[in-house]
């Protein structure tokens, strides 16, 4: 019997289209574009597009449904000589630094509060989250309504407690009146968020750490300062960055409870921007308004990401 | 017919590739639709009637409406985006001076205005003002909400009190009603209210705050410092701090709810007291609007109907106003509906059957008033329109009866102005 090297033919292995488009997305540089496009087309149409588009109307004398030109920094130079810009400008700092300061302050006592054993404590939670929930403008009117000159609860209560002198605070029609109310508003509504993102940071500080100062004798006091801030200072970085971005760009809370007044002494930039861009048609100026800060908050969110990054490392 | 079904695809591409080529659809397939987006009128009723107009009108015409409602406060947005993206609505309803924002936007409609006075007569100042734009009308006027005096009769007769015919006699009657209880409540504050009377005070004592070419500012004049200290001795004598602090709704509830014993308002804060069955409705009246040293000014606020330029259904547009407003049944029907809120725009009208609905109508006729939009004489051009939407006007007056001079608040004004026009 002779054995010769005859070969067996067979067709060559072709895998199904399935395989093939699996064993496409098994490369890397497929997937990994593949994943990123959706994110990056919605960041590039709802994010870029609107904040170029921004950036040239601050650039221009746009007018709403004229034709437009570049007229480079003028808008941010004319708007300085207004009495009612300054006014914003300086209203921006005193309601965001105020507003942030309570909630860090509060929010914080509220986390430490959340923390402890205390009954019902999930309803408490959840309770505690309600007015972040309810839409702004809903709960501002609730609060317009309790600052009204006419029915203020706020003032009855008061002067039934015998803690007011008849007919109370003038709360929306007097400047310093005016800039606690909305600024109380923006702290109740923003406490939450505070407390609730710190409350995270809580619970994840080991017990250990706690137990160890205990024996070392520390007190509550310094188990505060010594353990539980440094331990919170990335998250509590986190949430100021945010917190300031949202308290100076607010719209709501004044827009309801003021609309800017008394004599523009709470006006912030979005609600000028509204009266100047939308009501009066000047997109420009409008635009310029709302992008005055962007220099600003730019340098604090950089700051704040680098503390973040060199607690972290 | 049997169609192979190459037959049918070769006819179907072909007949496609026509209309693309066209790019206009075939007579069939042109649905004769529009669209017309308006506010939530105060007068919910007006709506509802609005809403049956647009049906019989269907029917009329075989011209579809679709009817949008919109709240004021979201209009500025709304037609700025339609306006930017081209696209929306192809009629909407306008507000005061709107015309003036979106001119370059909105279809010439002279011939539907002419069509209009030729029926009813000239249109009143102040629709003038707000929608002849340049000499080009931009809108058609349709109604207007006039602001009037309105006092609590039952109050005033209890104290025999004189109803008011000037600025002078209210600060006479306001003392005595401070003093009982029910002061008079003009607001001060960043609201429109706030300009609908400071305008008329500030008219009637013969100032002005921006002169009539538009350039020239003219607030820092002696008539514009009488009328501010005439805010003055009324914050002090015969109102409260409250005023301060108001809303466009704060005179209202005031009157309603049996304090204020005197507002400048539109009708719609005794409407809603009669409707809701107020204790104080019966009480309430209104009286003519009071004059100063230079005569009976009014604010008023005109509504009126433009259409895009960038609607594809113009015609058909027209068609809806000119059945709105040129139909004298159907426009009396739509005005009889606004309960006196929604006030007919044009002379012939103004001894309207609406005026005879309610005796305390009578009062609203206002002769020899003159009606005027914020800013007047001034052309409600983008700049004069940015001093009144920054409240410069009730501003100035809070500045004052808070302390300020009056000759430095008058002074901040002008400032204030002045970087404006200039701008």
């Amino acid at each position: 019997m002779a054995i010769g090297n005859a070969r067996i033919e067979t067709a060559p292995y072709r895998p199904g289209l399935r395989d093939r488009f699996g064993e496409w997305l098994d490369r890397e540089t497929i997937l990994g574009p593949a994943f990123v496009t959706p994110a990056l087309l919605l960041l590039v149409f709802l994010v870029a597009y609107p904040f170029g588009m921004a950036i040239y109307l601050s650039l221009s004398n746009a007018f709403i449904g004229r034709p437009s030109h570049l007229i480079g920094l003028q808008n941010f130079i004319n708007l300085w000589q207004s009495d009612a810009f300054r006014q914003t400008f300086q209203n921006a700092f005193v309601f965001t630094g105020l507003a942030v300061a309570f909630k860090v302050v509060l929010g914080i006592w509220l986390a430490l509060l959340l923390n402890e054993q205390l009954w019902f404590k999930r309803l408490i939670r959840g309770a505690v989250l309600l007015p972040w929930v309810i839409p702004t403008a809903l709960s501002t009117l609730g609060w317009w309504w309790m600052f009204n000159s006419l029915y203020s609860v706020v003032n009855w209560t008061g002067i039934n407690l015998g803690i007011m002198d008849p007919p109370g605070p003038n709360w929306l029609g007097q400047k310093y009146y005016a800039m606690a109310a909305v600024v109380a508003v923006n702290v109740w509504r923003g406490l939450p968020f505070f407390a609730i993102t710190i409350l995270a940071g809580l619970v994840a500080i080991p017990k250990e750490l706690y137990e160890a100062a205990h024996t070392d004798g520390a007190g509550p006091v310094a188990r505060f300062w010594y353990v539980t801030l440094p331990l919170l200072s990335p998250v509590l970085a986190i949430v100021i960055l945010f917190s300031t971005i949202f308290t100076f760009s607010d719209f709501n809370i004044v827009f309801v409870l003021t609309h800017g007044g008394p004599i523009n002494s709470t006006h912030l930039f979005a609600t000028l921007a509204r009266q100047v861009g939308l009501e009066t048609g000047r997109l420009g100026e409008g635009a310029a308004i709302s992008l005055y800060l962007f220099p600003v908050l730019v340098m604090v969110v950089y700051a704040q990401l680098r503390f973040v990054r060199k607690r972290a490392y | 017919m049997r169609q192979s079904r190459r037959q049918f695809l070769a006819t179907t591409s072909t007949g496609l590739a026509a209309i693309l080529a066209a790019k206009t659809p075939p007579a069939l397939g042109q649905a004769r639709e529009i669209s017309y987006l308006c506010w939530n009128n105060f007068a919910p009723a007006s709506d509802k009637k609005l809403a049956e107009i647009g049906q019989k009108f269907t029917k009329d015409t075989g011209i579809k409406i679709r009817i949008d409602h919109i709240a004021a406060p979201q209009q500025a947005a709304k037609y700025a985006s339609e306006v930017q993206t081209q696209a929306g609505h192809d009629l909407v309803e306008m507000r005061m001076h709107f015309p003036w924002l979106y001119e370059p936007q909105l279809v010439d409609v002279s011939d539907l205005v002419g069509e209009m006075e030729k029926q009813y007569g000239k249109t009143l100042s102040s629709a003038t003002e707000a929608a002849r734009v340049k000499g080009t009308w931009r809108a058609v006027p349709q109604y207007h909400h006039i602001f009037a005096p309105a006092y609590r009769e039952d109050l005033f007769k209890k104290a025999s009190l004189k109803v008011p015919d000037t600025w002078e006699d209210l600060y006479t009657v306001g003392k005595e009603l401070k003093k009982m209880g029910n002061p008079v409540g003009i607001p001060i504050s960043q609201n429109y209210d706030s300009i609908s009377t400071a305008g008329p005070v500030l008219w009637a004592f013969g100032g002005m705050e921006v002169d009539k070419d538009g350039k020239t500012v003219k607030i820092n004049s002696p008539a514009a410092a009488q009328m501010v200290e005439w805010y003055k001795k009324m914050y002090k004598d015969c109102m409260e701090p409250e005023v301060l602090s108001w809303t466009d709704a704060s005179n209202n509830e005031s009157l309603q709810q049996g304090k204020a014993g005197w507002i400048h308002n539109p009708v719609s804060a005794y409407i809603v007291a009669r409707n809701m069955k107020l204790a104080t409705a019966d009480g309430i009246n209104h009286h003519r609007t009071l004059a100063g040293p230079a005569g009976r000014h009014e604010t008023d606020v005109p509504r009126t109907i433009g259409i895009w330029k960038f609607s594809k259904n113009v015609e058909p547009a027209k068609e809806w106003i000119r059945y709105l407003i040129g139909k004298k049944e159907v426009y009396d029907d739509y005005i009889m509906s606004g309960d006196a809120f929604n006030m007919p725009v044009y002379t012939n009208h103004q001894d309207h059957p609406v005026f005879k609905t309610d005796p305390k109508f009578a009062n609203l006729k206002s002769e020899g008033v003159q009606y005027h939009i914020y800013g007047w004489p001034a052309p409600p051009s983008d700049k004069i329109q940015l001093i009144t939407n920054s409240f410069i006007l009730p501003n100035m007056i809070a500045k004052a009866v808070t302390g300020t001079s009056t000759k430095d608040a008058v002074a901040w004004a002008d400032t204030e102005m002045k970087k404006i026009v200039a701008g």
